[in-house]
């Protein structure tokens, strides 16, 4: 266990031993859980995406659901540590314990509206924990890349990839 | 694909090849390397981790480009996450994905590796002819098409402040000024080792193994006697259910200056001068975006045909130099780089066709504050590179903020963002002056990136101050060479595809020679 899943562990820990939860195992968080996953993006996406998702609900919808996949696609090619840091984090802010102390809602991701979770992602950068800051920058890093790489989503941008063949 | 291409994760069962000389890397060394001794008549097997992908497959989406021709996706970053790196990895290595800038080696650098490093490259050592045959050989010339917008801006700025400026080199033949050169160029135009020697290399009888990961040398007393690969998945993981052994007179390893220290960490080889892995390279890179009332759309023509030296070489040693180019513009790269979250970043990414980008790339390794990073091996024993940004180098990073806005401004932007995490649009000069001056330089906030990784192995005359002798060969194992941009004794305040070309081109010469007279 290196420094940056022991932080994240004591995070984990401390939040689950506070509430007299008993230990949670950190092996067990970095494993994928694609729920878990697909659940902290559903929450995360429509905050950082603000004000380049469509008005429209159901297009918004699918521009959010092609991101995902897009997300689920690129992280395989990451080295293995990083994808299972990244898991942890989607573990843990997945699990009504530990978002508490990730997020200090004790609300649900998906229950905060969209400007409290953008203020979360704020705090997560100004953060002095290193490894909130880390966290800010390689979501930010992965969801922007998997949103941006799809052509059905250039439009705003008056963009189009030349058709060469 | 010829028959001359193996692609080892198709193989079934453990294999195991002998050829005269192994080369480990198929980039601007290994390229390179390939075509000179299949041509001096050696049998010669070029292994590679990523895949052989050519023309067809290069559809100008980042999408694609980027999980399947990158080191980790185009993801990779510094232990810390403060640095992020672009790098190849795939069949022509980073001269594949480059955008083509050629530059010789500058003259201050080389003294400086002459009074560190005892490394000689005048006289009987010169590299001019290397670097003109090189040049013929990838048809490397000056760009004569004016230069898109965002290069432009940077050639206007210096004008305008009366700041040094070039016309760059480019390594193409028949370019279509499409701008894509990053997601592999889809006309062969660009003059790669794709294109270039590595297919040239194969008509003469080299084998290519691609989607190989070479993840040990065996060595014995002072000989390399053997290698022990593996197939990557269809992610480039390396797989453990087979295993691949070779056999080679020779060893060469070309996997660039985070892979080649790794491996030969990996491999335990000997290491009296401690510099294996140390010394690392990046030419830490800040940008500063720019918005222009007239469209820039800096996706669209040759990625850099301007470059500034005004500031690479200060008069005053105690400040880092930093060299101005551009980067091509595209949604993902902007995307990931520009700064903000939520309504923010859409703002500022509405204005993508109207954004200008300039990059400092500094000079590193010629102080005793930039010593560069060093190649970690994590618990899948992967690279991992550990660069700790000094505040000798944030200083010079502040300057180059002030620089750009300053050239942007003075090249007509209405308003000008540092990309800092603390910085916003700012709509003159002395409002940007005052916050650059304010911005604080530290790592997650300041952010850095870099496209070229030099170091790691670097050459010395003396076994005690480097990895190599002058002319790539291990100063302890008698049959290893190392032939890439790991050899470099500090970074090259120029883009480093050129110097790499010329140095392996010298080296092989030398190396046949022995072999030959052996």
């Amino acid at each position: 266990m290196d420094r940056r899943q022991f932080i994240l562990s004591g995070i984990a820990l401390g939040a689950a031993s506070s509430l007299g939860l008993g230990v949670l195992s950190w092996q067990q968080s970095r494993q994928p859980h694609n729920d878990n996953l697909d659940l902290v993006l559903s929450a995360l996406l429509p905050a950082l995406l603000y004000g380049a998702l469509p008005q429209d609900a159901t297009l918004a919808a699918a521009e959010i659901s092609r991101t995902k996949t897009a997300v689920f696609d690129f992280m395989p090619f990451l080295p293995q540590r990083q994808q299972q840091e990244l898991h942890q984090l989607f573990n843990l802010l997945a699990g009504r314990v530990t978002q508490l102390a990730l997020t200090g809602h004790i609300t649900a991701l998906a229950q905060l509206s969209i400007s409290q979770r953008l203020q979360l992602l704020n705090q997560w950068r100004d953060s002095y924990l290193g490894l909130l800051q880390q966290a800010y920058h390689g979501l930010r890093e992965l969801l922007y890349g998997a949103y941006y790489g799809q052509s059905e989503h250039w439009q705003a941008l008056a963009y189009t990839a030349p058709r060469f063949r | 694909m010829t028959t001359n291409h193996l692609d080892a994760s198709q193989f079934t069962h453990n294999r195991q090849f002998e050829a005269d000389i192994v080369i480990i890397g198929s980039g601007a060394g290994g390229g390179i390397a390939a075509e000179q001794l299949a041509q001096a008549g050696f049998k010669v097997l070029l292994l590679e981790e990523g895949a052989y992908y050519t023309r067809d497959d290069f559809v100008m989406q980042e999408r694609w480009a980027y999980p399947n021709l990158y080191q980790e996706g185009a993801a990779r970053k510094t232990r810390d996450q403060a640095i992020g790196i672009l790098q190849g990895r795939t069949v022509g290595g980073s001269t594949t994905v480059n955008w083509t800038t050629s530059i010789r080696t500058p003259k201050a650098t080389l003294s400086y590796w002459n009074s560190e490093f005892g490394i000689n490259f005048s006289g009987d050592n010169d590299l001019a002819a290397y670097f003109a045959m090189a040049e013929l050989r990838l048809n490397i010339q000056q760009w004569q098409v004016a230069p898109n917008a965002n290069n432009a801006k940077l050639q206007q700025g210096c004008e305008a402040l009366g700041w040094q400026h070039t016309v760059i080199s480019r390594n193409v033949n028949g370019c279509a000024n499409l701008g894509y050169c990053g997601m592999g160029c889809p006309i062969n135009a660009k003059q790669s080792m794709l294109v270039s020697t590595i297919p040239s290399a194969m008509a003469l009888g080299a084998t290519l193994i691609s989607r190989i990961s070479v993840r040990q040398l065996h060595w014995q007393g002072d000989s390399i006697t053997g290698l022990e690969a593996v197939p990557v998945d269809q992610h480039f993981q390396p797989r453990t259910d087979l295993r691949i052994r070779i056999k080679a007179k020779h060893y060469i390893v070309a996997a660039g200056a985070i892979g080649s220290p790794a491996l030969l960490l990996r491999s335990g080889v000997p290491n009296p001068s401690g510099r294996l892995g140390k010394h690392t390279y990046l030419h830490p890179s800040v940008i500063s975006g720019a918005l222009f009332d007239t469209p820039i759309n800096g996706h669209s023509g040759a990625p850099q045909s301007i470059y500034s030296d005004q500031f690479v070489w200060p008069a005053d040693n105690s400040k880092p130099g930093y060299k101005l180019e551009v980067p091509p513009l595209h949604p993902v790269l902007m995307a990931t780089k520009l700064i903000g979250s939520g309504g923010q970043h859409a703002a500022l990414m509405q204005q993508f066709n109207h954004l200008q980008a300039t990059i400092a790339l500094l000079r590193d390794g010629f102080h005793p504050h930039s010593q560069g990073g060093t190649v970690l091996l994590d618990s899948a024993q992967q690279p991992l590179l550990d660069y700790p940004i000094s505040d000798y180098l944030w200083q010079g990073m502040r300057s180059a903020l002030l620089s750009m806005a300053e050239l942007q401004f003075a090249a007509g932007a209405k308003q000008v963002l540092p990309i800092h995490h603390d910085a916003k649009l700012y709509s003159s000069w002395p409002e940007a002056k005052a916050a650059i001056l304010q911005l604080s330089m530290e790592k997650l906030r300041q952010t850095v990136v870099s496209a070229h990784v030099m170091g790691g192995c670097n050459m010395s005359t003396s076994p005690t101050k480097g990895v190599v002798n002058q002319n790539g060969r291990h100063h302890q194992l008698q049959n290893l060479s190392v032939f890439d941009g790991s050899i470099l004794p500090t970074s090259l305040g120029a883009n480093p595809q050129l110097t790499i070309y010329a140095l392996v081109w010298r080296n092989c010469r030398l190396l046949i020679d022995e072999l030959k007279a052996g």
